[in-house]
């Protein structure tokens, strides 16, 4: 990629608390791999997995409209975002939209109430997409001067960022649904290790692990399981939720299963900011970890 | 995981899965289901569900709505969106659970679900402040289980909410918002009103 490009982020609600790393860290390394992002203005919640029951299907769809028009207003033809229920939802609506023109008129018809209209035909991406078909793997690779030599990761992609979008067109046909290979690539082109870990797309549990999460603990507990077997020091998923799902849930596995794991859990983005050779705290977001990687701390530069 | 048994003192609502055909997203692909189960089988928390998608569907057929709408199937749903990409007949079966359990809560069959109590705290966040507000949230969900057990939940996680204040992960202080909250209620106001009409 020659030029620089340009795209609208959505940073989503996780961005203000439990996904500040992830956020910090996106902001950080998308610039210097060539692409400029200005953020939506004054974005608002993109109804998650449970908008549709609380407050209904055309309302929840309002809510990602809203986003779309705004984001329409920075003029580019490209939104990013780096949550996978933001994106899910964002994607999901924006194609619905465009496909539909009643759907299209109706939403409008809701917007026009704050001014608002959404009459333009953006695409929406998630920020794995993009690594991979707009800045590609070399670059990565390229950029990573501080090579994270000999640390072991376990890739887990959980499920909203492949599914069920990552292998159609609109997605961009970036990964496969069972087997995507994005993740593991990411870490070989920041010098770790990709540890034998087979669980790549399962499920933690989602906002039910949140609600119940006696409900959903053997389904980490299996993430943990292979985790740990393979050797990983370290887990790496895109997926804010997924993050903060199997971090905080450790304690509750252990004192259930009694297991003693304290896996550091991060993002590929504060992965590729360390081996960029950015500021551990500020760009990584490292200090945010409740589970903290001292092996990966000891790589960063600054 | 029993298979519910017609039996002539149930009730069956024939015009059901018509009515699902037509107003719940994907409803209309739900005639394309040959029951092979590879929905339920693939499903994470299947274990944790009365009878699981594949039933669902054969008990919407059969017009059983009130066994369907009442159903913890739609409420252990992760939206993991597995069945949706492994269905050999692209019947998008997440999204029609979805639906029903959007359905469920607002013809009231599910007062006493918990995750109904979730999705209203997360909607009252998202409509008066724009954005999700991860503590009020939680918390309001907690005590909707009364203020003992409300209590108790809070106590258990006490740990990790002040691991996640520790880490900076935890808003304190006023919830953040958007700033045209005005305008963001009049738009689901609105949207709300076309929904109804419709």
């Amino acid at each position: 990629m020659s030029k620089k490009k340009k795209m609208t982020y959505y940073p989503g609600c996780s961005s203000e608390g439990s996904g500040r790393h992830l956020d910090e860290s996106i902001r950080a390394i998308l610039p210097d791999l060539g692409v400029d992002i200005v953020d939506i203005d004054d974005w608002n919640c993109c109804g998650a997995s449970v908008g549709h029951i609380g407050g209904g299907a055309l309302p929840n769809l309002a809510l990602t409209g809203r986003n779309l028009a705004k984001a329409q207003e920075r003029g580019n033809q490209d939104v990013v975002t780096g949550c996978a229920a933001c994106y899910l939802n964002t994607h999901a609506g924006n194609e619905k939209i465009k496909a539909d023109v009643k759907k299209r008129r109706v939403v409008n018809e809701a917007l026009a109430e704050a001014d608002l209209s959404y009459d333009d035909e953006l695409d929406v991406h998630h920020v794995m997409e993009v690594i991979v078909n707009d800045i590609g793997m070399e670059k990565v690779e390229e950029l990573s001067t501080n090579k994270l030599k000999g640390l072991k990761v376990a890739g887990w992609v959980g499920c909203q960022t492949v599914r069920p979008f990552a292998g159609t067109e609109a997605g961009g046909k970036y990964a496969t649904y069972e087997d995507p290979t994005f993740l593991d690539d990411i870490t070989k082109a920041v010098g770790a290790e990709v540890t034998d870990f087979s669980p790549k797309t399962n499920c933690c549990g989602g906002s039910v692990a949140v609600m119940k999460p006696e409900k959903t603990l053997h389904l980490m507990k299996t993430i943990l399981d292979a985790a740990v077997e393979s050797g990983a020091d370290v887990v790496s998923t895109p997926c804010p939720l997924c993050q903060t799902n199997l971090e905080m849930y450790q304690d509750a596995i252990n004192k259930e299963y009694g297991t003693d794991y304290n896996m550091p859990v991060v993002f590929p983005s504060q992965l590729i900011a360390v081996a960029m050779g950015m500021e551990k705290e500020k760009d990584a977001g490292l200090q945010r970890q409740t589970i903290r990687s001292q092996k990966l701390e000891d790589m960063a530069k600054k | 995981m029993t298979a519910p048994i017609p039996t002539s003192s149930r009730k069956y609502d024939l015009n059901f899965a018509r009515w699902v055909r037509d107003n719940v997203e994907g409803g209309n692909k739900m005639n394309m289901c040959m029951q092979c189960g590879a929905c339920s089988g693939s499903c994470p928390i299947g274990t944790e569900m009365k009878d699981g998608p594949r039933k669902i569907f054969m008990m919407v057929r059969a017009g059983m709505k009130e066994e369907v709408l009442d159903n913890s199937t739609l409420w252990n749903c992760t939206s993991c969106y597995r069945c949706v990409v492994r269905c050999p007949r692209g019947v998008p079966v997440t999204y029609i659970l979805q639906g029903l359990a959007a359905l469920s809560a607002k013809e009231g069959y599910a007062p006493k679900v918990s995750n109904n109590y979730f999705a209203k705290f997360f909607w009252m966040s998202t409509a008066k402040l724009g954005k999700t507000d991860e503590r009020l949230v939680t918390t309001a969900y907690f005590f909707s289980f009364g203020l003992v057990e409300g209590v108790k939940r809070s106590l258990a996680n006490l740990k990790i909410a002040f691991n996640m204040v520790k880490a900076g992960r935890m808003h304190i202080g006023l919830p953040h918002t958007i700033k045209d909250k005005k305008g963001l209620a009049a738009i689901l106001e609105k949207a709300k009103e076309i929904e109804e009409r419709s």
